[in-house]
């Protein structure tokens, strides 16, 4: 069994400020070359949010929107989808994820942030483990 | 602003995508995706009367490793959407392409050009396409390019 300690990332994702706009958004992700950024909480009472390239499409240019002044709290996910668990199996770090519609969960060790993990790491864990799996058999 | 002119043929990328066949395992398809680093596969037709497929990581995240189904055993026909998304019109405007993913949930479209296969258009292809709109009318406005 793969557990959820074993593929998370534990570097830290890209930051916005959650008053930043949506084209401002697009610009940070294309240079620093991630799909995802993590929106900034303004205080202990507030949650952090998550914007992905597939929010962006769904939430601002389907619906024709002017990036130039749309906030990025608009079309963010609003409270993160976080996970505690770092023993979970990866299944059901994937059920998760397709329950929520998100291809990235953050992963908190109480209120500190620890890291994330996206459905890329799951499958290559799945591939990784059933070719482990063959060279031992 | 530029990027509300912006059409179809302006982000379309004429690339080849991976292929896995619709009897292969979904973990065929998995390490297909790893090598390749590209999460959208299509399934090729059998015949002219059968359709392209497209498998992508969604499907397999939400199909096979969710519902805790072994990979190695399930096959790409099972999990795969059918048939492929298509948009014919190059001079659609970028907003409808956007609104064809939205509705469908489907990341990546073929574009076809008078019956003849054109290209991809993905998600990326768009943003990447209102970045350089962006940034183009920075630059024309003489203002210097900041980015955050």
């Amino acid at each position: 069994m793969v557990r959820l300690r074993d593929i998370i990332s534990i570097s830290k994702p890209v930051r916005i400020s959650s008053d930043a706009t949506v084209d401002e958004a697009l610009v940070t992700m294309i240079e620093n070359k991630t799909d995802f950024l993590l929106v900034n909480r303004t205080g202990i009472d507030d949650a952090y949010g998550m914007i992905t390239k597939r929010d962006l499409i769904d939430g601002v240019v389907s619906k024709g929107l002017d990036m130039t002044s749309t906030p990025v709290v608009e079309c963010s996910r609003k409270p993160v989808v976080a996970v505690n668990n770092l023993d979970l199996d990866i299944r059901w770090v994937a059920k998760k994820m397709s329950n929520e519609g998100v291809s990235k969960l953050m992963v908190f060790d109480r209120e500190d942030f620890l890291g994330y993990v996206s459905d890329v790491d799951i499958l290559r864990a799945v591939a990784g483990k059933s070719s482990a799996g063959r060279a031992e058999a | 602003m530029s990027i509300t002119n912006l059409t179809l043929r302006d982000v379309v990328k004429t690339f080849e995508l991976p292929t896995v066949e619709q009897s292969a395992t979904v973990l065929t398809a998995i390490k297909t995706m790893l090598e390749n680093d590209c999460y959208s596969l299509i399934v090729p037709r059998r015949n002219s009367a059968d359709a392209y497929g497209i498998v992508t990581k969604k499907d397999i995240m939400a199909k096979v490793i969710a519902e805790g189904r072994d990979p190695g055993k399930v096959k790409v026909k099972e999990v795969m959407s059918k048939p492929l998304l298509i948009l014919t019109n190059l001079s659609l405007d970028l907003r409808w392409v956007a609104k064809a993913m939205a509705d469908s949930g489907i990341s990546t479209i073929a574009v076809f050009d008078k019956g003849d296969f054109y290209g991809y258009v993905t998600e990326a292809c768009v943003l990447e396409g209102i970045y350089h709109a962006l940034r183009r009318a920075k630059i024309e406005n003489g203002v210097e390019f900041v980015s955050c």
